[in-house]
């Protein structure tokens, strides 16, 4: 089981403010964390965070760890003269999930700026209005400003937005969590974990693990490619958040992955095909100590496995993600139990990793 | 050459899943080079030390497909395409999987061939429960329309999947045929060309050759109502000069074509307005480097009637020959 503490530190990281291309309050946060487990660190504005543990160096492998910081939002491309706020999309443009949302707007992750996304009353819809979302173009921030001249005293172009939306236990027994930013902050908690973990058995480790908190994943440009080439890995796992379709009626053959069945672990998406052999690792080390696990059944999505499997002269990779219902909008909902049963997997595959040596 | 090409295309290597054929390709190209090494992604390095420049040359091993990614309480197969499949060609087709289990691809009944799509498609393998479908193939599991290899008038070679075995087969023959190479040349069988030109990239950046020459398939001119097309079957060898992803390097350019006039090699250029191959992955991995391709012309690419002339694969080994024998 994951430690409650795991909790605690993925609510906290839900809830910072780290859209892609402002990790820094994310890196903040995960450098509080990691205090002390870790023998190098570098933090840097393109790659991110890398933290090293050092093995006995009784193997050549490198592990690579890999988890992004930044989540799904929006940047302020316009002050319009009656105050409200005209936004490029970083989360892949969906209007429908936009309009009605609060947003918190902010450079650094300071000072932050409430805001609304606009959104026409049903009273005022014109007919044909009513059966299509709105184009994005259309949509604005309102914070509250009487004009263009006020909106800017705390807003400026090139400002960051996300959705602010409360970390938040449901369900029988408080089994699901929602918040926003779960992908990827459930991943950034289970490495903050691990090094807690693995730091003071260090000594027993045969390889260097690298753990990548990486930047920029959302809008593809990822900072995981410079890390990659920085480590140089052998191995690499990566710890993802993917959409489940195990509701909203879609056919059995296009749902990617059961919530409750722990991390679905894919062969391939549409960015990598991963290396059978670690692949196969993962899936039996569930299996022998009995934590569920699944095939992610569709084909579909990619990560910074993509950029982390071709890097140099290539990487094994797998991944293990999290099955996340209403993924990349406000609210992210997860099973408590697969966030649990995804560290339970990535330390038990890391520790087998360890033996097979 | 022939034989090479008979026997690559039967083994199934589809994108991720290319070990048999490079155990296949590994033990015929064990005579010719001094070492041969597998890398992290699987792509097959044979490498001949040598006097002159860094030669790498690379055709790929995979082939397009499918993956099961569902199988249905009445034992269909669902699946994922993997590489560029049209589905208009595959449709009714035998499609084989690697363990040799052999089944259909329909459509769902109903859909329009406009409407054809990944998930409007099934595999029948003749079962009637998922338990049935499940004792013959599992998720994970990957197949290809029916291999085969046929001759049509004036020397054409006519079946699947040709793009790219006929560009191993062309490395084969090549590897067998120079006596010896004045340069230092690493023969690289790829992988995962078909899913992005993965895998050359990661081969180029550890070998980081001075030169980078790609050997794979290019569409023709010639076919029924294509788009003009300077490229014609059986015109020889194609020499890349640009397609979507990479524009040739022209000194490689003029090199090749120089090769070809020397030794009597008959070629064509070639201005491809889409597509990529792995000239492309090479060209800009690592510090970069000069980057071509040897095109073989063919119709009917990704279907299963690709069409070469066998003069245009005879011209193209002999160009390979040529371009590790002489001085570059």
């Amino acid at each position: 089981m994951c430690k409650e503490s795991g909790f605690s530190l993925l609510e906290k990281l839900c809830n910072t403010f780290g859209p892609s291309g402002c990790e820094d309050p994310v890196a903040k946060v995960i450098l509080e964390n990691i205090d002390g487990c870790c023998d190098e660190l570098i933090k840097n504005r393109t790659l991110g965070v890398i933290a090293c543990i050092r093995g006995n160096g009784k193997s050549d492998k490198r592990l690579m760890l890999s988890a992004h910081m930044d989540e799904v939002g929006f940047m302020i491309k316009s002050v319009c003269d009656d105050g409200t706020l005209k936004v490029a999309s970083m989360c892949g443009g969906d209007t429908r999930i936009m309009a009605g949302r609060r947003v918190l707007i902010g450079r650094n992750g300071e000072s932050l700026v409430r805001g609304v996304f606009a959104v026409k009353p049903i009273h005022l819809l014109k007919s044909d209005e009513r059966d299509s979302a709105l184009p994005l173009d259309e949509l604005c921030i309102d914070i509250g400003a009487a004009d263009k001249e006020e909106a800017e005293k705390y807003v400026s172009v090139g400002d960051y937005a996300t959705f602010e939306s409360d970390f938040v236990r449901f369900g029988e027994d408080g089994r699901m969590i929602k918040a926003k930013a779960i992908d990827d902050r459930a991943g950034i908690a289970i490495m903050c974990d691990l090094m807690k973990e693995l730091y003071p058995k260090k000594d027993m480790l045969p390889f260097d693990i690298y753990f990548a908190f990486t930047c920029r994943e959302e809008l593809g440009i990822s900072g995981a490619r410079g890390a990659a080439h920085l480590i140089d890995p052998t191995h690499a796992l990566i710890f993802e958040s993917t959409a489940v379709g195990d509701i909203c009626g879609t056919a059995p053959h296009k749902c990617v992955a059961k919530q409750g069945d722990g991390p679905a672990i894919s062969l391939m998406d549409r960015s990598t095909i991963y290396d059978k052999e670690l692949t196969k690792l993962v899936l039996s080390v569930g299996k022998e100590k009995g934590i569920p696990c699944q095939i992610k059944k569709y084909v579909s999505g990619g990560n910074d496995a993509g950029h982390i499997h071709k890097s140099r002269a290539g990487v094994r990779c797998a991944v293990m993600s999290i099955p996340s219902r209403y993924i990349h909008t406000a609210s992210n909902v997860i099973r408590a139990e697969d966030f649990s049963s995804t560290y339970r997997l990535a330390l038990e595959t890391v520790l087998a990793l360890s033996e097979g040596v | 050459m022939v034989k090479y090409i008979r026997d690559l295309v039967k083994i199934i290597s589809v994108s991720g899943h290319e070990e048999r054929i490079r155990d296949y390709i590994a033990e015929k190209m064990t005579p010719y080079f001094d070492t041969i090494t597998t890398d992290a992604l699987g792509n097959l390095i044979c490498h001949k030390k040598g006097e002159g420049k860094k030669l790498m040359l690379a055709a790929h091993m995979d082939e397009i497909g499918f993956i099961v990614t569902f199988i249905e309480d009445d034992g269909y197969v669902r699946f994922a395409p993997i590489g560029g499949i049209s589905f208009a060609a595959a449709a009714f087709s035998e499609v084989v999987f690697e363990n040799g289990r052999v089944g259909v691809i329909v459509p769902e009944s109903e859909v329009k061939p406009a409407d054809y799509k990944a998930d409007s498609f099934v595999v029948d393998l003749g079962v009637k429960t998922k338990k049935e479908a499940e004792r013959l193939c599992k998720i994970g599991d990957t197949f290809a329309l029916r291999p085969s290899v046929t001759y049509l008038a004036g020397g054409k070679i006519c079946g699947r999947p040709l793009d790219d075995k006929i560009g191993c087969a062309v490395l084969m023959a090549a590897a067998e045929k120079s006596g010896s190479f004045k340069n230092d040349v690493t023969f690289v069988f790829t992988v995962q060309e078909e899913v992005g030109i993965r895998g050359a990239r990661c081969a180029a950046f550890a070998i980081a050759p001075d030169y980078g020459i790609a050997i794979d398939v290019t569409a023709t001119g010639d076919a029924k109502g294509a788009k003009p097309m300077a490229v014609k079957l059986a015109g020889g060898a194609a020499i890349k000069l640009k397609d979507q992803s990479a524009i040739c390097d022209v000194t490689l350019v003029e090199k090749m074509k120089t090769a070809a006039r020397e030794n009597n090699i008959p070629y064509q250029l070639e201005i491809l307005p889409y597509g990529g191959t792995d000239a492309a992955s090479m060209q800009l991995a690592g510090e970069g480097c000069r980057a071509g391709c040897i095109s073989i012309p063919t119709r009917y690419i990704h279907t299963a009637v690709e069409t070469v002339s066998e003069r245009d694969v005879k011209a193209a080994i002999d160009l390979t020959v040529a371009l590790c024998s002489e001085a570059l």
